[in-house]
């Protein structure tokens, strides 16, 4: 039907036409599958949501005498420093620890800060304290080190996530007698809430559900800058059981995204804190779906009524937890949802008025030629399972 | 018209049916919003008053003159909308439903008058955009 390269054309000559999938699913109802992708050049997804499973690689520059970092704290939160000399890791789930200042000390309760914070300041442009102790060695002298650093003060400031965009996730519930603090948030005892965190039809993966389009390379918006898949990301599993429409029903694909943190905005990348569980990232992310073919288009088509979640128990905290079946994306979202004949109020975790915008924003983009649409170099794969971990030995094998 | 007032009651006047005597009197409907009433201990109460305007007022100082305190500058939610990223986690945890999203712009929309001060919005906010004026 038509290439990346004559979209990227119609792109140069801000002639493509571009529109956001929620966009897309309205115009197939009137005018159908064929006559949309005749029509339509690219259609842009989005997603805004808190994704712990990010981090941000950091190269400072080297001080004078040099040091080789081997332990760090970025404004109190830990940062792995296993590589070269100066660089740094920090994950958006590490939280602080211990509390800065004039607060005690010895205090219980963690500072509600975490990497997630910390690399939203940085990205704002706020300067962050850094604490650094060395290992001496000829090459590498000095023994410790401390300073206020920004994002412009830093070599490298990159996001590497090893795993974002989960394609469908859980709703959790909680079916104790207790409240629970969880991932997703307070779970209220005897089924008082429901949180569910994937945007649903908004969501870039739902939308291709097979990973035919995207793969490794694909250019994406990423926290306002642009980034790109990386990789398949971790615990990524295509193989998940599958509704006639190829989405899944419970979490499958995932991705790893890179993208320089330099060019993001701190609109698109917020740190966050969910009370007794942790710290963690919430990040704006969209993807473009070139319309090579008319299967782009009956995939993006997809309702929140035809895209399902399993509703999770998690007053049962071990690895396979019980469920109470499927509910679609379009009951999430109406605000409720019957449980064994109860009805329970739902939430969304991630931002459904934020992932809008961040489909919007990319369609923007293309729209004034400011972002060309890259094929993939290789396809993520499709036949990956998901291996539990045992102790050792525990395992029973009747063969 | 309504008024939210929180009454502070000393140990003595702890035993006074106030809302029988704001009805039967003054013809006041106290709908109670949050109460903390103890035997023996100084009381809150925080309610929503509803009546002629005259009326309300005869009440708030009968209310006075029985030496229960009376504040007109209540506990309020607020929340921060530069902060605020509208998830809607706080949607699922407000009893009330004073906190809901828009259905059609999925913006967060918080109903002053329905929100009764509970307060579990404010832990639930993930990026602390939430808050109280006391």
């Amino acid at each position: 039907m038509r290439t990346i390269e004559e979209i990227n054309d119609k792109i140069r000559r801000r002639q493509a036409v571009v529109w956001t999938v929620e966009e897309l699913k309205a115009r197939v109802i009137d005018m159908g599958v064929s006559q949309a992708a005749k029509v339509v050049d690219v259609v842009t997804t989005g997603t805004f949501e808190p994704m712990e499973a990010s981090g941000a690689i950091i190269n400072l520059g080297h001080t004078d005498p040099p040091i080789k970092i081997r332990q760090c704290r970025l404004d109190g939160v830990a940062a792995y420093t296993g590589f070269g000399a100066v660089d740094l890791y920090l994950g958006a789930s590490q939280i602080a620890d211990y509390n800065r200042g004039g607060e005690s000390v010895d205090s219980d309760e963690p500072r509600e800060r975490g990497g997630g914070h910390v690399i939203a300041d940085l990205v704002a442009g706020k300067s962050v304290q850094l604490q650094a102790l060395g290992q001496v060695t000829d090459c590498y002298p000095r023994a410790s080190f401390e300073t206020l650093i920004n994002k412009d003060t830093i070599n490298q400031f990159y996001l590497f996530n090893p795993r974002n965009l989960y394609q469908n996730f859980i709703v959790g519930v909680n079916g104790g007698d207790r409240p629970l603090h969880t991932y997703l948030g307070p779970l209220h005892p005897r089924l008082g809430n429901a949180v569910y965190s994937n945007a649903g039809g908004l969501s870039p993966l739902m939308n291709d559900p097979d990973l035919q389009v995207l793969g490794i390379g694909s250019r994406i918006f990423l926290g306002g800058g642009v980034g790109y898949i990386a990789w398949e990301g971790t615990q990524h599993f295509p193989l998940q059981k599958r509704l006639p429409n190829r989405t899944p029903i419970g979490p499958a694909a995932t991705v790893a995204l890179i993208g320089d943190a330099k060019q993001m905005s701190s609109r698109w990348v917020r740190g966050c804190y969910f009370k007794g569980y942790g710290s963690s990232l919430m990040l704006g992310a969209g993807a473009p779906l070139p319309v090579l073919n008319e299967e782009v288009v009956v995939h993006c088509a997809v309702q929140d009524k035809d895209l399902a979640a399993p509703v999770v128990d998690f007053s049962i905290p071990r690895r396979v937890r019980p469920t109470f079946g499927l509910v679609s994306y379009a009951q999430l979202k109406s605000g409720r949802i019957k449980i064994d004949g109860q009805s329970v109020r739902t939430a969304p975790l991630s931002s459904l008025f934020l992932s809008r915008q961040a489909a919007m924003e990319l369609k923007q983009w293309i729209e004034q030629g400011k972002f060309e649409l890259t094929a993939a170099i290789a396809p993520l794969p499709q036949d990956r399972t998901f291996i539990p971990q045992d102790l050792w030995g525990s395992q029973v094998n009747i063969s | 018209m309504k008024k939210r007032v929180t009454l502070t009651f000393p140990k003595q006047t702890v035993h006074m049916p106030i809302t029988y005597r704001l009805a039967k009197e003054f013809n006041v409907a106290a709908n109670i919003i949050r109460a903390q009433v103890a035997p023996n201990q100084i009381g809150k109460l925080v309610l929503e008053l509803s009546g002629d305007i005259d009326q309300l007022d005869e009440a708030l100082d009968w209310l006075r003159s029985q030496g229960i305190g009376v504040s007109l500058a209540s506990r309020e939610i607020l929340i921060d909308d530069d902060i605020c990223v509208h998830c809607g986690l706080c949607t699922g945890v407000c009893p009330t439903e004073a906190l809901t999203l828009d259905p059609k712009t999925y913006r967060l929309n918080f109903l002053r008058s329905r929100c009764i001060v509970c307060e579990q919005c404010i832990p639930t906010c993930p990026v602390q955009a939430i808050s109280t004026n006391l």
